[in-house]
């Protein structure tokens, strides 16, 4: 009685049975017909289980019992249509599981047997995490993926809210195969059996505090894990100055659970672990910002030799030292890649980069990273509508006449390529001021001259000088020092 | 051997001594502050107790009283010259890990670096005077650190300056007993003296 | 065989009369005198919510023959409270004494035994024959930056407890106050007086070990010290004493680099000359004296330093 037809791949069929009397019985002699086959298959089997085809619509089966002697004490016979048997895929094979420590990260790997299925199947899979000794289930997520006939590895990731030391991880994963034509009944498989990520409290000398040394995002929510010797106990865990609940995971294994993590001090947040017999150690979490996007990004040269880039690095990462902000400076059209020096402390942020022969346009993308974010900011700039020239040096006044004088002065940069626009400031001591301008043809690294006439007679002056470029303004340099001079008498 | 005790050696001695004392007390004193900057900046308690730090001298001495002049001016100058290298150490952490970030808590590192050298400098001195010189240094210093963790760093800086602090205290006391007694045996009344 | 029996207060305390049986007559007594009846159920005897009152011998007559049954010491008490422990080196670098005392009576016998440790080391702590609740370490190794671990446990026969101290050697350093304080006139010099006093004599080698001391007098007019702080030496001459009038003087000591202030030492008594000199008095005890308890030492920030050369 009882028979029960269960196929794992349509194909086949596994049938059992059992026998109501409990007179001890010999070998079974079991026949069965179904369509397309005029004689019935007949065998002898000693177990109450066979493996037939599925019928295309119904199978017809008789079995007989024998008794130790041979002979037939009991005969039965059964129709089986399709909607009687049931389909359940074979149990999932998992071909591995991988645990990424540094990014807690869980990869299975299965095979999806699928060559044992007709193309174009769906498939679903359903993979639990359980955790710690009483194998917690964590999470349970379900998978579709397509069959295609053919043997396909799969693979999923998932990302444990605790670092994997903490404590061993198990996986495990059955399938369900949606097999639209098929009428019998359709279930999951069986589960497989666990697959171990071991934490480090199965390691003989595994210890220490998990994650180590590591940076989150502030407002995260961070789990903090302390393995420990057999037969310690933990007394107190603290993160910063507070002692925080403890969360049991194994008998070597607690943690706790820091919500909404808030900025840690330059030097980190300490999180320290005490157990029984003066036990102590500690780990240290940076809590910081991903950067901001740089806002007045500007570029302009000095002197055609560098071009020096600004920016407003925005709120502060809280990160410093080799978990600082770090900057980069890619120009797109050239391909050249320079890094940042930065001071953190320091309020503006400063790159400097290579004048390119006579490239004129500078396509700059500035890159900014940090271990918990990364953006970038960009600016396309025509060298010669950017030049802001350094302050006129060595002025000096000279002149032979009563009305006029002869200015010199020089500016560090190489502005062959331009005109340059100067102011001069004359004033003299009645709080009489006058700016005269001048265009003169930028030099290399030259000594400029202008003349200024109709001056008093006689008169002490106070002369100084500023410069920019005469086509496309962009700055001012600083004034030059004030040079004072007096007209010779009439 | 050490050089007989001439009226001026003597003198000589004693003022060095003098102000050896004045420099290590100066030294504790800083240290202590650094020690105040160094627990606040790292996120420590105060009160944690830090196990005995490979590489580091240790101040604590037993029959630190029967201890002769010499051998009193070698340790002290052995130590100094280990913490020269360890303050040094740490301070390139320092900077690795904070970047410019802490810059009080590197200065202070940097003012006791710049004492513990000079008082070095102090011990070889006062060595020389006792015509025995002092020994070579072994080494560029220190081996390599051991890879430790952020939070080990930490402790284990903390175990230097805590050491160094002891250091100060007994190298006052080690100048004294010098300036009593020069560089023989020197009975001071000590821990063990029944 | 006298028995005893500790209770603790306010518990119910029931006495069963040796091998004699529920119902049997007897006569119980308390310190001699009969006990009523009410207070016997049967043979057996019940004493409620027992006070201190209750302590005392108790004995079980058989009822006839008056042959003593039972005997038995009732003593009535609490179990220790948390003892107060205190450790402290006035003898450095010799050593350092642990004394301590319970915050409350138990009424009944307690047995104290103490554990000093020091990083892996099991110290001996010799005890003091006279006072009772105290004894010594001698240390064996100095500048250690390991602490001390000194845990006092106390037992009687009804509970026990314990307090742990945890400290670093440096911290506990704590001289006794300078003795043989004094002070007298500078003749014909009204506004001085001379102080001198001599170093603990418990203070084993103040050469090698030299103390500092913090000088504090007022006259008796006023309530406001001034302070001197002495880097070495065991004298000072006051000069701004105000003419004529009664001074008041103490002295403190602490070693040169560590540690913490000794009490004050007993405080003298002197006026500074006059044309007709006074007569000079020095008095023992005065109020102000704190030999024995530890008074929170706070040097007020009026100090002058009179630093004569370090070493």
């Amino acid at each position: 009685q009882n028979l029960n037809c269960v196929t794992h791949n349509l194909r086949k069929m596994v049938c059992t049975w059992d026998i109501s009397s409990k007179r001890r019985h010999g070998q079974t002699d079991f026949c069965y017909t179904t369509d397309g086959l005029f004689l019935p298959v007949c065998f002898k089997t000693k177990e109450k289980r066979v493996e037939i085809p599925v019928p295309e619509s119904s199978t017809t089966v008789k079995i007989i019992t024998n008794s130790i002697s041979g002979t037939a004490f009991a005969t039965r016979e059964f129709e089986i249509q399709k909607k009687d048997i049931s389909f359940v895929p074979l149990t999932p094979r998992i071909l591995s599981l991988r645990p990424d420590f540094s990014t807690s990260t869980l990869t299975l790997k299965w095979s999806d047997n699928g060559s044992v299925f007709p193309y174009g199947l769906d498939a679903f899979w359903q993979i639990e995490i359980l955790r710690k000794e009483t194998m917690e289930k964590v999470t349970q997520v379900t998978y579709y993926s397509k069959l295609t006939h053919e043997d396909n590895i799969l693979s999923w990731n998932w990302t444990s809210d605790m670092p994997l030391e903490c404590t061993s991880h198990y996986v495990r994963i059955r399938c369900y195969i949606n097999v639209t034509q098929f009428v019998g009944h359709k279930d999951w498989s069986d589960w497989s059996p666990v697959e171990k990520a071991p934490g480090k409290d199965t390691e003989p000398n595994g210890s220490g505090l998990f994650p180590q040394d590591t940076v989150v995002t502030v407002g995260s929510d961070v789990t903090i894990c302390c393995v420990h010797e057999e037969g310690r106990q933990v007394q107190r865990m603290s993160y910063g100055a507070e002692d925080y609940p403890l969360i049991y995971l194994s008998s070597r294994s607690s943690a706790i659970r820091v919500l909404n993590a808030s900025a840690s001090n330059a030097s980190g947040t300490n999180i320290v672990c005490r157990a029984s017999g003066d036990w102590m150690d500690g780990t240290v979490l940076f809590v910081g910002y991903a950067p901001d996007i740089p806002e007045d990004l500007s570029c302009e040269t000095s002197n055609f030799v560098t071009i020096k880039c600004t920016w407003k690095p925005g709120r502060p990462s809280g990160l410093y030292g080799k978990r600082g902000t770090k900057y980069s400076l890619l120009e797109r059209i050239s391909g050249k890649n320079v890094s940042c020096e930065v001071n953190e402390m320091k309020k503006e942020r400063v790159c400097g980069f290579q004048v390119l022969g006579d490239q004129r346009t500078y396509s700059f993308t500035l890159g900014v990273s940090n271990p918990v974010g990364q953006t970038e900011a960009s600016l396309l700039v025509d060298l010669s509508q950017r030049v802001h020239p350094e302050t006129p040096e060595k002025l000096t006044v000279s002149g032979n006449s009563s009305t006029s004088v002869r200015l010199h002065w020089f500016i560090n940069g190489n502005f062959a390529e331009i005109r340059l626009l100067c102011q001069i400031e004359i004033s003299n001591g009645h709080s009489e001021q006058k700016l005269h301008n001048v265009s003169i043809p930028g030099g290399q690294f030259s000594t400029y001259t202008a003349q200024v006439n109709t001056l008093h007679p006689y008169t002490k002056y106070q002369f100084r000088v500023r410069c920019s470029a005469a086509d496309h303004f962009w700055r001012w340099s600083d004034w030059s020092r004030t040079e004072e001079h007096t007209t010779l008498e009439a | 051997m050490a050089a007989a005790d001439t009226p001026s050696a003597a003198l000589r001695r004693r003022d060095l001594c003098s102000r050896g004392i004045r420099l290590a007390r100066k030294m504790r004193s800083d240290v202590a502050d650094l020690l105040d900057i160094y627990v606040e900046q790292q996120g420590l308690d105060a009160s944690i107790s830090v196990a005995a730090v490979e590489g580091v001298p240790v101040a604590a001495a037993d029959r630190w009283d029967e201890q002769t002049g010499a051998q009193r001016l070698l340790d002290n100058l052995a130590a100094y010259r280990a913490f020269r290298a360890l303050l040094a150490q740490m301070l390139e952490e320092l900077r690795e890990e904070l970047g410019s970030a802490d810059a009080a808590l590197g200065q202070a590192l940097a003012a006791v670096l710049l004492q513990v050298s000079a008082f070095a400098y102090h011990l070889e001195e006062l060595l020389q005077l006792e015509s025995r010189g002092p020994p070579a240094e072994e080494g560029s210093g220190l081996p390599a650190p051991p890879h430790l963790s952020l939070f080990e760093q930490k402790l284990r800086g903390l175990g230097v300056l805590r050491e160094l602090a002891q250091w100060a205290v007994r190298s006052v006391r080690d100048l004294r007993q010098l300036a009593k007694h020069g560089s023989g045996s020197g009975p001071a009344s000590g821990p063990a003296e029944s | 065989d006298s028995r005893i029996q500790y209770e603790r207060v306010g518990a119910d305390v029931t006495m069963k009369c040796g091998s004699m049986d529920w119902d049997a007559a007897v006569t119980w007594t308390a310190n001699g005198t009969d006990i009523d009846d009410s207070h016997l159920n049967g043979s057996y005897l019940i004493l409620k919510n027992v006070d201190l009152t209750r302590s005392g011998q108790y004995s079980c007559y058989e009822g006839s023959s008056w042959h003593l049954k039972y005997q038995t010491y009732l003593k009535v008490g609490v179990p220790p409270k948390e003892p107060v422990l205190m450790c402290r080196s006035n003898n450095y670098p010799k050593g350092f004494y642990c004394s301590w005392h319970l915050p409350s009576p138990t009424y009944i016998p307690n047995s104290f035994n103490i554990s000093v440790i020091h990083g892996t080391r099991e110290m001996v702590c010799e005890k003091d024959i006279f006072p009772k609740n105290r004894c010594h370490i001698r240390y064996l190794q100095l500048f250690s930056t390991v602490k001390y671990k000194v845990t006092l446990t106390v037992t009687n026969a009804l509970g026990k407890n314990s307090t742990t101290l945890t400290f670093d050697e440096f911290a506990i350093v704590k001289p006794d106050p300078p003795e043989s304080v004094v002070a007298k006139p500078v003749p014909n010099n009204p506004r001085r007086l001379e102080v001198a006093w001599q170093n603990p004599s418990s203070w084993p080698d103040p050469e090698s070990f030299p103390l500092k001391f913090f000088l504090r007098y007022r006259p008796l007019i006023l309530d406001q010290w001034q302070h001197v702080e002495l880097s070495d030496g065991t004298s000072h001459t006051i000069t701004d004493a105000y003419a004529g009038k009664e001074y008041i003087i103490q002295v403190a000591a602490k070693d040169n680099d560590i540690g913490t202030w000794s009490d004050w030492s007993v405080a003298v008594h002197a006026t500074p000359w006059t044309e007709e000199p006074k007569h000079l008095t020095t008095e023992v005890q005065i109020t102000e004296t704190t030999s024995t308890s530890t008074s929170s030492f706070m040097p007020p920030p009026t100090t002058k330093i009179c630093d004569k050369g370090a070493g």
